[in-house]
């Protein structure tokens, strides 16, 4: 159950002295401390990613709140947006712009149409139609 | 919308090209206040985004011309204080996150920004172009880096008070003049985010929660890379801990030892953004003691916490860990989580290192559903007894509305903030019923012992600045002479910090 951030520990174990280092299976889906292991990666290898990165991953990737909320809702697996394949480009359109829960609207000029697409479409490519 | 309203928006269209302004249901909806029962209550009319500074000024004589109200943000992520939404309803959102222009004076160890910048932004920016420059983030980085200065936002590092580290600010004023602040207004000056104060008065705090222009740049101090950050989060058993801790740790405070700001928090500020309430008891109402005592021991947090980080050169920051913890020795801790960096080691990896972060923001997720929170945040003299004496009142007033406590005291150099948030669940009635009169209840608490806020929610703003009532609020009509002289059409942001424009005042 003692989740954290896998890359990061990893990473770090060893290094400075995180006493929970060990201890982590971890996925960055959930926090144990909210004072450690909080740096996210924001790597891209592609454009559309680069703009969910710039756009989205602050929240939806490792210890980001729309992840932690996620996986207090679904699976853990479920959680990070990037390893599902259950998205399709309507869905995720219409949650950025409406909002759910705690994730608050996201205006057109945060992101715009064409942004909104690209991202849709990169989050829904592992989706079969 | 009225047909001089339809002229303003058709002005707007001309400035900034038309994909830049939006009026629509969907448009109206996305600036307002989600963290709100009742959204309508600050419901823009649209927004306008201007791609440059230049836009701006353009923005801004429309408006003047169509004395139409702007509400300036600059991300528009301000979740707790109102997100981006204006204290007046029906004004128009002037959304600056387009313009996103970063500026980094790497050998000085500073930034210019403009007000799109989030603090991800900022942060992949270093990283990209490896400049060994620190943040200070706060808990939701999501924002603007400008936007969170200027409205005097917080961070975990020794440049944590934003605005204090403000050096220089472009702005346009409310006739759409442009000026620059400090040694900026010398034209070209080097010395722009160098040195504050230039030659004259200094307006820079002018334009810290206010209403007298639109900033377009910021100067920014940024921490240059510390050879070390050493430092250790201390648990803590008891409610009562609160007042000796804060009596131990303020001499190191004001001798300038501890330069960051420790805030110590309550368990819920631990737990609200690890788990939920459901998870731990059925009913409604506070948690109670067992069921408090059975979420510190599962993650592991005392009644109270606090982390403390020494940033700098390895031998000093060792030398002053030393001293804090002489200052704990023989005291009740409960528990001890030591924290080391050294140059050269993987990143430490946590906002205390400046690591930008937005999990804080799960908190609203406490009661499930669709959530929110607003902060109650007064400030006090650092005195452990004033401090427990507040704990207490403020706890009882939780207790009595039946809210679950959540509060932190910062240590500032010669004061303590004291954060209280009020987490809710917008979809119960009932409970959002109580939550108005709750805050209004904690706010005249302390104006009954002389605290004032440090920062509020726009559904407030009016209700804080009563309370600062020397000579009959002598302070408001100031800055209503202020706001009357600069901005005598009263466009921008109405209302702000509780300043109105002459014509709409109570």
């Amino acid at each position: 159950m003692r989740h954290a951030i896998r890359a990061t520990i990893l990473l770090l174990a060893g290094q400075v002295g995180l006493a929970m280092a060990a201890e982590s299976p971890a996925s960055g889906t959930s926090i144990e401390n909210a004072f450690r292991g909080a740096l996210q990666d924001r790597s891209s290898k592609t454009s559309d990613e680069a703009l969910f990165v710039e756009k989205c991953s602050m929240c939806h990737r490792q210890m980001g709140m729309g992840t932690v909320s996620l996986a207090r809702r679904v699976p853990s697996e479920r959680a990070m947006l990037e390893k599902r394949t259950d998205l399709t480009v309507d869905f995720v359109k219409v949650i950025a712009r409406r909002g759910l829960t705690n994730m608050p609207r996201i205006s057109r000029v945060e992101v715009d149409d064409a942004q909104l697409d690209r991202i849709a479409r990169y989050l829904a490519k592992g989706t079969s139609p | 919308m009225t047909p001089t309203q339809t002229q303003a928006f058709q002005a707007f269209a001309s400035a900034v090209g038309k994909q830049w302004v939006l009026s629509q249901e969907e448009d109206r909806a996305a600036y307002s206040d989600h963290f709100a029962a009742d959204e309508e209550k600050h419901r823009p009319l649209g927004a306008v985004a201007p791609a440059s500074t230049e836009e701006v000024r353009e923005i801004v004589r429309i408006a003047n011309r169509f004395k139409v109200p702007l509400w300036p943000i600059s991300r528009g992520k301000n979740f707790g204080y109102g997100g981006a939404a204006p204290v007046q309803k029906g004004s128009v959102v002037l959304d600056l996150s387009r313009m996103k222009r970063i500026q980094v004076d790497q050998e000085n160890g500073t930034v210019l920004v403009e007000p799109g910048v989030g603090f991800f932004d900022l942060y992949d920016h270093l990283q990209k172009n490896r400049i060994p420059l620190w943040l200070s983030v706060p808990g939701n980085s999501w924002g603007s880096v400008a936007g969170n200065a200027l409205d005097r936002g917080v961070g975990y590092t020794s440049y944590g008070d934003h605005s204090a580290r403000i050096c220089g600010l472009e702005v346009v004023l409310p006739d759409g003049d442009l000026v620059r602040t400090g040694m900026g207004a010398m034209a070209d000056s080097p010395a722009w985010t160098l040195y504050r104060n230039g030659f004259g008065p200094g307006w820079d705090s002018m334009f810290c929660q206010s209403n007298f222009g639109v900033v377009t740049q910021l100067g920014l101090w940024l921490m240059p890379e510390p050879e070390a950050v050493i430092g250790c989060d201390y648990e803590f058993d008891k409610p009562e801990d609160l007042g000796w801790v804060i009596d131990a740790m303020m001499p190191l405070r004001r001798d300038g030892l501890i330069q960051q700001s420790p805030s110590i928090g309550n368990w819920l500020r631990s737990a609200a953004v690890m788990t939920t309430r459901n998870e731990w008891a059925p009913d409604k109402g506070p948690l109670d003691e067992k069921a408090i005592s059975a979420i510190r021991k599962r993650f592991n947090i005392g009644w109270w916490s606090v982390q403390v980080r020494f940033y700098g050169h390895l031998d000093v920051v060792e030398s002053s860990m030393r001293v804090l913890e002489r200052a704990f020795a023989g005291r009740p801790v409960l528990d001890r989580k030591p924290a080391r960096w050294v140059r050269g080691d993987a990143p430490e990896g946590s906002p205390l290192s400046g690591v930008p972060v937005s999990f804080p923001l799960a908190n609203a997720n406490w009661h499930g559903g669709r959530g929110g929170h607003i902060g109650y945040s007064p400030v006090l003299p650092p005195r452990g007894d004033l401090a427990m004496d507040q704990f207490r009142r403020t706890h009882a007033l939780y207790a009595k509305y039946g809210m679950d406590y959540h509060a932190s005291f910062a240590m500032g150099e010669r004061s303590l903030t004291n954060v209280n948030q009020l987490l809710y669940n917008k979809d119960d009635p009932a409970m959002m019923a109580r939550v108005d009169a709750m805050f209004r209840e904690l706010v005249a608490d302390a104006s009954a012992h002389r605290y004032g806020e440090y920062r509020t929610h726009i559904e407030y703003m009016d209700l804080v600045a009563s309370s600062y009532d020397f000579n009959r609020n002598a302070l408001r009509r100031l800055n209503q002479r202020v706001k009357d002289a600069l901005d005598p059409n009263g466009i921008i942001a109405p209302g702000k910090s509780g300043i109105w424009p002459k014509g709409r005042r109570a």
